[in-house]
Parts: structure tokens; C-alpha cells; sequence
């Protein structure tokens, strides 16, 4: 309390400026009147007494400060003056001040927003309570693409027979027209098993979880999100046994989720939905054995389980499987949510994460040569500071304390960058990454990135003052600060920190050139249709009003004839998927007289349902045969199908395709009808970025039922088409025009992802264009501080040897020799980054592997390029300073010394 | 110059030395401060001057204070709450400042005259042990 007391009168006097020196002088004056009379008294000579007096008062000076030490603080008055000493320092060099700062912020603010990126969505734990034991189930057939989901009738299998997890949940994501909750609207909903909710941990907010009776009954009950609690029930507590319509379809709402609760979802992702229902597989789901991977399943491991063991017990249940459907050659594997969830975005954010780093090194090693630089310059002046008495541990003080202004300047620039960044990450990182939503400035990070650079900053700036201080003082002020061993040692060690930015610099240059030579040769890839000047709209026809074949065909043949009137318009066709959009769907097909390799599983292709003018309205060509035509809708037209030349190709191989036939189903012997191949088109390569050619068939939408047979009432009349429209005008006109038309032909459809065909291309490419620019943006910062940093070495020689070169000039060297020589260093310099930088590029291009498309790690041509630019950059920052050599007047710079 | 440089405890230049004579003892840090409580408690309000001589006559001459650094002490107590000063007219009518143990002042002389005892008796006990009573 006292001491606490004490503390805030000093802090106010220190505030305020209070000083107590009269009232002290007073005192003293009276003290020594005192003093002195008393020694008269004792008989003394007054001057003698006024002299004893005096001194027995002791120094006037030394109590005065230490009356003044004890009325302020003078540790926080000696860091005042410190800091107003720095400032006027960095105020007397603001170019020097302002390129560290630069520096500092750019260092600090790239890692920190990278950084928090890359927790957010690759460190950070998942919403659930111990994520850690959630897996998710994958099987694979052989032969065939990766890991794909569970077809359904093996979810309730694993449900069944697994021991390893307490329970598994099987989930499907599915569209509903929501209506009876204010405007109706398309809900992103979700099937799931009533399981879902125990497994992940999380309880609804309000309300109850279905149950598992509810969902072997297929109860038509509803979990909803807590947005949609909000937007369309205004969160009452009454939304409770409230009815909402999905599909025409009456569902209680049972339960609202938490905010932000977001289920697994697809493959490798959790996202949020608008609502959950059971997930009550239907009778005609579960006889699809072995088709169709598209369920998910995710479990949570029993307590004491290892990944090991369950994956042991998944092999067990996958026999039973196996027992029935041979063919299909499936494997089972799992893998942990969280690994799973952001797998894809690994190699995008270790790449970030690696340039981001590297910038922070140059950035260090950049401060490092400012300062290293700074501090050799003045030499000279701590010498004469200390040859004037000032301690060794004030200059130390005071160069510290400069060296914290740079710093905190730079950490709190660095710091609003990071800020600025991370706000404007949401709306530019690719929509593909995912838990985006979760991305913050991640502060032990911030600190983390500080820290170094300003250890950097603090090292940098205090080793050359504490060599110097060490350093006769004599000899620092006679050498004129230069020119000493001390000097060369300080001069390697700074042209070592260029080449190390150089090289790193060249790093950057190379990946940033691999990356923008992947996006020109993707732009250049022929997609195998022509995506200009049209539009494209989902449709999608609720069941109930649309529930025969008959119907839906009806529908898009009037909406096509409707649409085909629209001025402008050349063709208009629909498609169940259409390039980019929708390309999840594929299924298993035999094709006639095809033997399969040993060990080769399903063939499976993308297919496409099309009515109208699909090819037409999307430019793609026909290699072979024909296109669709009117007759192929008759009623009890013979069933036809359209293959892509690789299909054709691989399945057909040697044989003319057309006039063969081909199967949906597993193999060529089962009973289902066969299509006859009436055309081959080009092959549609949508997603350059796969890299994976896919097959593609097509069949007319008319035929749906007939081709599949058995099996047509699982696909159903297939409702949801994308309209394709081609118009010789502007495509972005139309699509109002589009809207209009449908609501037309029925008031009460949603249309939704209305878009021009280039907008839904540029969509699959914006996670490269992204990476792209980002890495390019990385590499031109990184460049510009390795010229920062040549700039100044060469500058820094220039001026410490002027003499030397006055002398040279002196002797006859001309000015060109001279200017050459300079340039000369700059490029020895260059060439020993590019050195390093290459083999460095060696070593760890190929980590971008998986970023690039049709380009090779170690691309030549990129190298080259990367190199040239790098030197042409050294010799740029060099030029300032060779001319500054070329003109040293010897005369002058010889008497001035 | 050199010789007002003398702050108590510290290395003391020539001169001073010389006027301190060896008789003298330099004030431990910190004991000043009880010495100004003592003298005020049991003297009543004094100026700065009348404590310095009274700390000078109590402890029988044999105590050196350079007399200035009394002021940083009075200050220092001032601030903690334990002294409160007031300017008063002194004996030849000239101002001075006069300095008064506060209540909190006199807990506080309280508590570190007992510290100090049992310092004392604690440090006494060790100079009157002898190497039988250990045995």
C-alpha cells in the first residue's frame, strides 16, 4: 500500500513535471544558515564556520539528484530521454528508417497472415469434442480413382457389424424447395443417420435429435440450422413442432443446432447445411449394391481403439460385402475427419507458408545488412561519444532503444497488414479451402514473427556497437571508422546476407514462374467446348408436380421451345450435369465384347442426361455419327447413348464404336438394356486442374427410365437440369431474360446459379489464378527486398572505399573501369546467389508438384527466366551506385580525407 | 568539485574521507530512515537542520551524515505517508521546513523497531555463542 501509494506520486510528478527544487533549495539554504550560526556560536571565524557548513552538507548537486530521483522515476525518465534520442536519430536517416520498417512489416505481416490462414484452416481443431477420434470411411475399387464414399446399402452394414466406433452415421447432402417459412427457397440440406449428432458430440440448442426409430421409419422430422432458425423463424423459441414443407413434403421442426455447427459433408469437407433429416435409406437406395459412392459415413472411435484396429475391424465387415458383389474388388480405408478435411489444401498452404517464411528470412537478413551497414557508419561517432566520457552501456542503451523503435514501428505495421490481409483473405482466398469462415489473426503467431525480426533487429543493431565499443577508441576515431580488419569481416558477412536473399529470392522467382507457366499452358487447354456467349441456370423440377417421365420431358421440351424464341439465341439444350457444375455424378457401365485386364474393376463414366440441343448450345464437336435427334424421344425408339473419344478409345479399341453397344451396371451380363452408340464426341476436359482424363457418356433424357432398367426408379425422372444457352449476343443479358422465361413456363420453380459459362469456367480456376498471383505477388516483394539489400551493400562500399577509388582514378583507371568494377561485384554477388538459389530450387521445386499442371518441376525454361530476371534485378540495384563510383572526383575526395 | 561527490555508502573521495576521520561510522542504507523516526517521535515536529544535529547528538558524534542526503530520506518518507512537513518559522525567524510523524509513521517506526530488534538479539546470539555450547 505504501509502496503503491508512493509509486502514483512519483508517477504523477513524473507526469506533471512537478519538481520540489525550490522548496529543496530553501531547505539546503536553511540547513547551512543554521549549520553556520551554530558553528559562530561554538566561536568559529564566520568564514571557517560557513565553509564547515557547507561541507558537512555534503555535495549540493549529488543530493539535489537524489532528492529528484526519489520525487520522479528515473528509470522511466532515462527511457524518455532514450527514445527521444532514438527518434531524433531515425528522424536525422529517415530513408534508412522508413526501408525497416518496410521490412520489418512486410516480414511480420506476411507470416502472420499466412500464418493465420493456415491455422484457421489447417491447425486449428474441428468443432467437435475430441475430433481427434472421429474417422471417416472411404471405399475404393480397384483400378478407379481414389477414395470415393460408401455406396448405400453398405452404410447400414458398417452400422451393423463394425466394433471399433461407438457408432457410425451415414449422411448424403440433398436440395429441397423449402416452403411454409416465408419465401420459398432452395434448401442446402442434408440426410444423415440419427447417429450423426452422438457421434460428432454436439447436442441441438433447442429441442431434440431424431431419433434412430425416426430414422428407420423415415419420420418426416427436421434438425435446422440456427441461421435458418434466425432468418426465417426470427429465433422463436415456438419454431418447436412447427411445419415446414420440403418437396411439397410436411417435416416437424424437432430441433434448432447450435450456431456454426457444420456436419461432414461430400468428400473431405465439413460445411454447414440449412437442415438435417433422417436419413432413411430408401428400399430402392439399398439394392443399388456397389454403385454410386456417394454416401458418407463417419464414426467415432471407441475409447482405447486405435486407427489400426478399426481399420482391421472396417476389413472385417468389408468381407461381408464382398461376399456379395466380387467384382467390384473394394477396399476399405479410413481416415481421420480432420486430416481428411483439409487434405487439399495442404500443398496450396505449405507453398504459402514456405514462401511466406522465406520472405521473413530476407526480411531478416535484409534488417540485418540496414543495420550491420548503419552501425559501421557510426563508428566513428560512438567513438567520439566515448572519448567524451559517455558510458559504454548508454550508447548500448540508446542503440537499443532505437533499435526497439524500429521494431515496434515495424511490428505494429506489420500487424495492420496482417489485419488488412486477413479481412480481405475471406473474400479473395479460393472458396475451395475449407472452414474459411474461421479465419482470424493469429496472435501467438503475431508475437512469434515480432519476436524474431526484432531479435533480428536488436542483434543486428547492438553486435557491431558492442564490437566497436569494444575497440580502442583511439583507433576507431584515427582510422576514421573504416578500413580496419573489423571492417572486411563485417564486409564478408554482409555480402554473405545478399547472396542468402539473392538465393532465396531466386526460390521464390522460380516457384512464382512455375506457378504462372501451370496457369498460361491451363489457359490454353482446348476444354473440349466452346464456354463463350452462353448461360447456363439450374432448374429443378419438385417431384410432386413432376412425377413421370412424361412430364419432365414435357417440361424442358416447351421450356426449350420458349427459350429457342428469346432473340439472339442460336441453340438451347439441358444437361443433368454440365461441365464444372455437377460433375459428381458417374456410374458403372459395361460396354459390349470389352474383356477386362486381370484385377481391373468397374469401368465408370461421368454421364450426362441431355435433352435439346446440348452439343450444339456448348460447341462440342462430333468426331463420329450423330447427335440426338427428335426421333431418339419417340415412345419405344431404340435406346441410343453418345461416348467421348476416349471412351471410345479405350472400350472400343481397334473396333468402329459406332453400332456397339454399351451397358449401365457392372458388368456386360447383367440384365439390363443395351444402349446402341450412335455418335462420338470431343472429350469434355472441365477440371484441368485434376489433371485425371475422365470417360463421358450421354444418353437422351427421354430414356432415362428404359436405360436403366430395374434400377430407373432410384434415379427417377431426374427433375434437376441445367439449361444451356447459346445466344449470339451478350450472354450476360440473357440471363434475366432466362429467369423470366422460366417463371413463365412455371411461377413457382427456383432458378438458381444463373451464370454465363465463362463465369463457372473462371470459378475452376481461381484457386490457380489464386495461387498464382499470390505467389507472384510473394516473389516480386521478395525480389524487391533482395535489390533493397544489394542496393545498400554496394552503396555502403562505394562510399567507404571512395578513397580507394580516388586513388585508382588517381593512377589512371577511367571512370568506365571503375563503373565496371562496381557493377562487377554487384553481378559476382548475383551469381552466387543464383548458385544457391538454383540448387536450392532443385531441392525443393518439386514440393509445388501437386500445384502444377502440364509443367515440370524443374521446368527450363523457368529457371532460365528466373535467373535472368534475378540478375537483371542485381544489375538495376547496382546502378545507382557504380555511377555514383564512376563519378568520384579524385582530387576532392583525396583532400577531404 | 570532487569533494561534494560523497553520497553515504558510497566511495568517498579524499577529502571527505579525511573529515570523516576514522573514528566515524558511515549509515548503513535504510537505518537513516529509522533514525528520522525515532528522533521525530520522541522530539516532535523539527526542521531538517534539528534533525540532522539531534541524529548527530544521539548517536554521540560517532556517526558520519553527510546532512544533505537527509532530504532524499524526508522526501522519500513524506511520500510513503509516514511524515508530513509544513513550512514554520524557525528559531531566527527565517522559514523553514518542519517535518511531524504522521500516525501511519508511527506503525511504521513500530514495526521496524521490532524487525530490528530481533535482527539485533538474533545477531547478538551469534557473537555470544561459544564452540561448547554446540558441542
Amino acid at each position: 500500500m505504501r509502496t503503491l501509494n508512493r509509486f502514483l506520486i512519483r508517477l504523477r510528478n513524473l507526469v506533471t513535471g512537478r519538481r520540489g527544487d525550490q522548496r529543496l533549495r530553501e531547505e539546503l539554504e536553511e540547513h547551512a544558515a543554521l549549520q553556520t550560526e551554530e558553528n559562530i556560536r561554538a566561536g568559529m571565524h564566520p568564514e571557517e564556520a560557513r565553509r564547515r557548513a557547507q561541507l558537512k552538507l555534503g555535495g549540493v548537486e549529488s543530493v539535489r539528484e537524489q532528492y529528484h530521483a526519489e520525487e520522479g522515476l528515473p528509470l522511466v525518465e532515462h527511457l524518455i530521454c532514450d527514445l527521444r534520442f532514438g527518434l531524433r536519430q531515425l528522424k536525422k536517416s529517415p530513408g534508412f528508417a522508413a526501408t525497416a520498417v518496410l521490412t520489418l512489416s512486410l516480414g511480420i505481416g506476411g507470416v502472420t497472415a499466412v500464418f493465420s490462414v493456415v491455422y484457421a484452416v489447417l491447425l486449428r481443431p474441428l468443432p467437435y469434442p475430441q475430433a481427434s477420434r472421429l474417422v471417416v470411411l472411404h471405399e475404393a475399387m480397384a483400378h478407379f480413382g481414389g477414395a470415393a464414399n460408401l455406396s448405400a446399402p453398405d452404410v447400414p452394414v458398417y452400422q451393423r457389424n463394425s466394433h471399433a466406433f461407438t457408432a457410425v452415421a451415414g449422411f448424403i447432402g440433398e436440395g429441397y424447395d423449402v416452403t411454409g417459412a416465408g419465401e420459398p427457397f432452395r434448401a442446402d440440406a442434408e440426410r444423415v443417420s440419427a447417429q450423426m449428432f452422438p457421434v460428432l458430440g454436439v447436442a441441438p440448442l433447442l429441442g431434440r435429435r431424431f431419433t434412430r426409430q425416426e430414422d428407420e421409419n423415415s419420420a418426416s422430422v427436421a434438425v435446422i440450422s440456427y441461421s435458418l432458425w434466425k432468418e426465417r423463424f426470427g429465433g422463436s423459441q415456438h419454431v418447436l413442432g412447427r411445419t415446414i414443407d420440403l418437396d411439397l413434403r410436411p417435416y416437424t421442426i424437432i430441433g434448432v443446432m447450435p450456431r456454426g455447427f457444420e456436419t461432414p459433408s461430400g468428400l473431405g469437407a465439413i460445411a454447414a447445411h440449412d437442415l438435417w433429416v433422417p436419413l432413411s435409406l430408401t428400399p430402392t437406395e439399398l439394392k443399388n449394391e456397389a454403385n454410386d459412392l456417394d454416401y458418407g459415413a463417419v464414426a467415432r472411435l471407441k475409447a482405447g481403439v486405435t486407427m489400426a484396429q478399426a481399420q482391421q475391424d472396417a476389413e472385417r465387415v468389408l468381407k461381408i460385402i464382398q461376399a456379395k458383389v466380387p467384382e467390384a474388388h473394394l477396399s476399405i480405408s479410413l481416415a481421420g475427419l480432420k486430416k481428411q478435411t483439409v487434405q487439399d489444401a495442404r500443398p496450396l498452404l505449405r507453398t504459402l507458408l514456405g514462401a511466406v517464411v522465406l520472405i521473413l528470412l530476407i526480411a531478416c537478413a535484409n534488417l540485418a545488412n540496414l543495420l550491420l551497414v548503419r552501425a559501421a557508419g557510426r563508428r566513428r561517432e560512438f567513438g567520439m561519444r566515448m572519448a567524451l566520457g559517455a558510458a559504454r552501456k548508454t550508447i548500448l542503451r540508446q542503440l537499443l532503444m532505437e533499435s526497439l523503435l524500429l521494431s515496434t514501428a515495424g511490428g505494429v505495421a506489420g500487424l495492420g497488414m496482417a489485419a488488412a490481409a486477413v479481412h480481405w483473405a475471406g473474400a479473395v482466398l479460393p472458396g475451395s479451402l475449407p472452414r474459411l469462415g474461421a479465419i482470424a489473426i493469429d496472435w501467438p503467431v503475431a508475437l512469434l514473427a515480432s519476436g524474431l525480426v526484432g531479435a533480428t533487429g536488436v542483434a543486428c543493431g547492438l553486435a557491431p556497437a558492442l564490437a566497436s565499443a569494444k575497440a580502442d577508441v583511439l583507433d576507431s576515431l584515427r582510422e576514421g571508422g573504416q578500413s580496419t580488419g573489423q571492417g572486411r569481416s563485417q564486409h564478408r558477412l554482409r555480402s554473405a546476407l545478399v547472396v542468402g536473399e539473392m538465393a532465396l529470392a531466386l526460390l521464390l522467382l522460380v516457384g512464382a514462374g512455375l506457378l504462372l507457366r501451370s496457369f498460361a499452358r491451363m489457359m490454353e487447354t482446348n476444354p473440349g467446348f466452346r464456354p463463350e456467349r452462353t448461360v447456363t441456370a439450374s432448374v429443378a423440377l419438385p417431384k410432386q408436380a413432376y412425377p413421370t417421365q412424361e412430364k419432365v420431358d414435357e417440361f424442358f421440351r416447351n421450356l426449350g421451345a420458349r427459350l429457342q424464341e428469346l432473340p439472339g439465341v442460336t441453340e438451347v439444350g439441358f444437361g443433368s450435369n454440365i461441365p464444372v457444375v455437377g460433375r459428381n455424378s458417374s456410374r458403372l457401365f459395361a460396354a459390349q465384347d470389352y474383356v477386362r485386364r486381370p484385377g481391373e474393376s468397374f469401368s465408370i463414366a461421368s454421364n450426362y442426361l441431355t435433352t435439346g440441343e446440348y452439343f450444339r448450345a456448348l460447341k462440342i464437336p462430333l468426331i463420329e455419327g450423330r447427335y440426338f435427334s427428335a426421333a431418339d424421344d419417340a415412345v419405344g425408339a431404340p435406346l441410343v447413348v453418345i461416348v467421348s473419344q476416349s471412351l471410345a478409345k479405350r472400350y472400343f479399341a481397334g473396333r468402329d464404336p459406332i453400332g456397339m453397344h454399351i451397358k449401365v451396371g457392372p458388368n456386360y451380363q447383367y440384365r439390363m438394356p443395351p444402349m446402341q452408340v450412335v455418335g462420338v464426341v470431343g472429350d469434355v476436359s472441365d477440371n484441368p486442374v485434376g489433371g485425371k482424363q475422365d470417360f463421358e457418356m450421354y444418353e437422351p433424357l427421354s430414356q432415362l427410365a428404359a436405360d436403366l432398367g430395374p434400377m430407373g426408379a432410384l434415379i427417377g425422372t431426374k427433375g434437376n437440369m441445367h439449361a444451356v444457352v447459346r445466344t449470339t449476343g451478350d450472354p450476360q443479358a440473357l440471363e434475366g431474360e432466362l429467369r423470366r422465361v422460366v417463371h413463365q413456363a412455371n411461377p413457382t420453380l427456383a432458378v438458381t446459379d444463373v451464370q454465363t459459362m465463362e463465369e463457372v469456367m473462371s470459378s475452376t480456376e481461381a484457386p490457380r489464378r489464386f495461387n498464382t498471383w499470390i505467389l507472384t505477388s510473394f516473389a516480386a516483394i521478395a525480389l524487391g527486398l533482395a535489390m533493397l539489400g544489394i542496393y545498400g551493400v554496394l552503396a555502403y562500399a562505394v562510399t567507404e572505399r571512395t578513397r580507394e577509388i580516388a586513388i585508382r582514378m588517381a593512377l589512371g583507371a577511367t571512370r568506365g573501369e571503375v563503373e565496371r568494377r562496381t557493377l562487377g561485384g554487384a553481378m559476382a554477388l548475383g551469381l552466387m546467389g543464383v548458385g544457391v538459389g538454383l540448387a536450392a530450387s532443385v531441392a525443393l521445386t518439386r514440393y509445388l508438384a501437386s500445384l502444377l499442371y502440364e509443367v515440370k518441376p524443374l521446368d527450363g525454361l523457368t529457371l532460365a527466366g528466373a535467373v535472368v530476371v534475378l540478375l537483371a534485378c542485381a544489375a538495376t540495384a547496382a546502378l545507382l551506385p557504380a555511377r555514383r563510383a564512376a563519378s568520384v572526383d579524385p582530387m576532392q575526395a583525396l583532400r577531404s580525407e | 568539485m570532487e569533494m561534494w561527490h560523497s553520497p553515504v555508502g558510497s566511495q568517498k573521495s579524499k577529502e571527505a574521507v579525511l573529515y570523516s576521520m576514522k573514528s566515524k561510522k558511515d549509515v548503513q542504507p535504510g537505518t537513516l530512515a529509522l533514525m528520522v523516526l525515532k528522533t521525530l517521535d520522541v522530539l516532535g515536529p523539527l526542521h531538517g537542520y534539528g534533525i540532522a544535529r539531534r541524529i548527530e547528538q544521539i548517536s554521540g558524534d560517532q556517526l558520519f551524515v553527510n546532512q544533505g542526503t537527509l532530504y532524499p530520506v524526508l522526501l522519500r518518507l513524506e511520500q510513503e505517508g509516514a511524515v508530513e512537513s509544513d513550512w514554520g518559522p524557525s528559531q531566527n525567524n527565517r522559514r523553514a521546513r518542519f517535518y511531524r510523524l504522521t500516525r501511519a509513521g508511527r506503525k511504521l517506526l513500530e514495526t521496524e523497531k521490532r524487525d530490528w530488534e530481533l535482527t539485533a538479539a538474533i545477531i547478538a546470539r551469534f557473537f555470544e555463542v561459544k564452540a561448547e555450547d554446540l558441542a
